[in-house]
């Protein structure tokens, strides 16, 4: 994944950002010490669900029947093959929709509906014209640490000579100030970063280690503060 | 009732429930509601690449197959590490006294974050004194396997005076690079700033 950033002198750049993988793996192997695999296959489709065998039966009593003498919620044909390249649609009474209006219904923790609004697909802006900012706000890391969840991160790595000067200095100041930099996006420098169209915001911050001529530059993702739920609280 | 954890720090141990915190239960959830153009509710299914094929929710299923593709069963499988030794299978945090070791920030932020869970002294016990350890900013880590398994993930204690967090996870494999290993792609004023200014509540 690209991602547009500024420097401390404005000066932008783009550069990659990569997804952390955990340090060890573990594989699977079978009796014989070969690798296995994970694959996904089809159990049951629409046209086999409750609400089909329904229409046709009209009672829950007489899909029972149909149930005990035979295999009606079953294609032996399909059932069990393999899928690959799926792909999400809408459908609606009358088949696949291609335009369909869309609602974001906001719920309170207690489950009570705060708002309903048509949903707005924000673009995403890591690696839009205008650059994820370097805002100069620094918070210490002790403190970010007490205060928000790290729910996702990437590691910024360069894409050419230029690039590694660009971000080993970025990681060097981060590195000495032993603090946590504040990214924002968009125009005013006050949005949250998005990563993909319609994907969720996140608060970011950017963590900088430098070991002799090697450099870290972490982008830690938060969307979660570390906190009391109220209801908790409230006890 | 559920089994506490039992966390040893300096020789005192205690123990705490674990209470399961996400998004959700902080700042509630989005529910998306769709319509075709006629009004007609509408909802997401899958759709295979026959064209044809709907499939709704738990219309699916993980399967692991050989090399051959033939249906493996799980109890055939071995867990094995990169190098093909056999992983031992490590016990359930809750089976014994887990003894917390300091940790460093950058350990810490070094986590690939699965669950964040706050600690409630179990019957009636007080925290006070893994919250005054805690206060100092120091953080705490241990291993940890909710039900035991082939790897521990790591678990990291902050919090302060009043509450302590659990953040359960993986160590990531940060790397520290040099200019020969570079990626393939497909001026500001200083402030310290108030964690406070910040808002999380973004829906």
């Amino acid at each position: 994944m690209a991602i547009n950033i500024s420097n401390a002198k404005n000066r932008d750049a783009v550069v990659a950002a990569e997804g952390l993988a955990p340090k060890r793996e573990v594989r699977y192997v079978d009796k014989h010490g070969r690798p296995v695999t994970s694959r996904k296959l089809l159990k049951s489709d629409v046209s086999h669900d409750l609400p089909e065998l329904l229409k046709k039966r009209k009672k829950l009593e007489s899909v029972a029947n149909a149930l005990i003498k035979g295999d009606p919620e079953i294609d032996i044909e399909q059932f069990g093959m393999f899928l690959t390249d799926t792909s999400r649609v809408y459908v609606s009474k009358k088949g696949i929709v291609h335009l369909v209006e869309e609602f974001e219904v906001i719920k309170n923790p207690d489950g009570t509906v705060r708002d309903r609004r048509p949903r707005k697909k924000e673009p995403q802006n890591m690696n839009s014209e205008i650059p994820l900012r370097w805002t100069g706000k620094f918070i210490k890391k002790e403190d970010a640490i007490n205060r928000f969840v790290f729910t996702n991160k990437k590691q910024l790595v360069h894409v050419n000579g230029l690039t590694f000067d660009f971000l080993f200095d970025m990681a060097k100041i981060l590195d000495k100030k032993d603090s946590l930099l504040l990214i924002r996006g968009g125009e005013k420098g006050s949005d949250p970063v998005v990563m993909n169209r319609g994907g969720k915001p996140y608060n970011a911050f950017l963590e900088g280690r430098v070991k002799g001529d090697s450099y870290c530059l972490i982008l830690h993702l938060s969307n979660m503060e570390l906190k009391k739920p109220k209801e908790i609280e409230k006890e | 009732m559920a089994k506490p954890l039992i966390l040893s720090l300096d020789g005192n141990e205690f123990s705490v429930s674990l209470v399961k915190i996400d998004r959700e239960r902080l700042y509630g959830a989005i529910e998306i509601e769709a319509f075709d153009e006629k009004g007609n509710e509408a909802s997401l299914k899958v759709l295979a690449a026959d064209g044809q094929t709907l499939i709704d929710k738990g219309g699916t299923s993980l399967t692991t197959v050989s090399e051959d593709g033939a249906s493996v069963s799980r109890t055939e499988l071995t867990a094995v590490d990169m190098d093909g030794e056999e992983i031992e299978q490590v016990p359930s945090s809750f089976a014994q006294p887990n003894v917390l070791s300091q940790a460093t920030n950058e350990d810490y932020l070094a986590q690939i974050v699965k669950s964040v869970y706050l600690l409630q002294p179990f019957e009636g016990e007080k925290l006070d004194f893994l919250h005054d350890h805690l206060a100092g900013s120091k953080i705490y880590t241990f291993p940890f396997s909710y039900r035991g398994g082939v790897d521990y993930d790591s678990a990291f204690l902050v919090g302060g005076k009043t509450d302590a967090f659990m953040i359960v996870g993986k160590q990531a494999e940060l790397q520290f690079v040099k200019l020969n290993q570079s990626a393939v792609l497909d001026s500001v004023e200083e402030e310290e700033i108030s964690a406070d200014d910040l808002d999380f509540d973004l829906l």
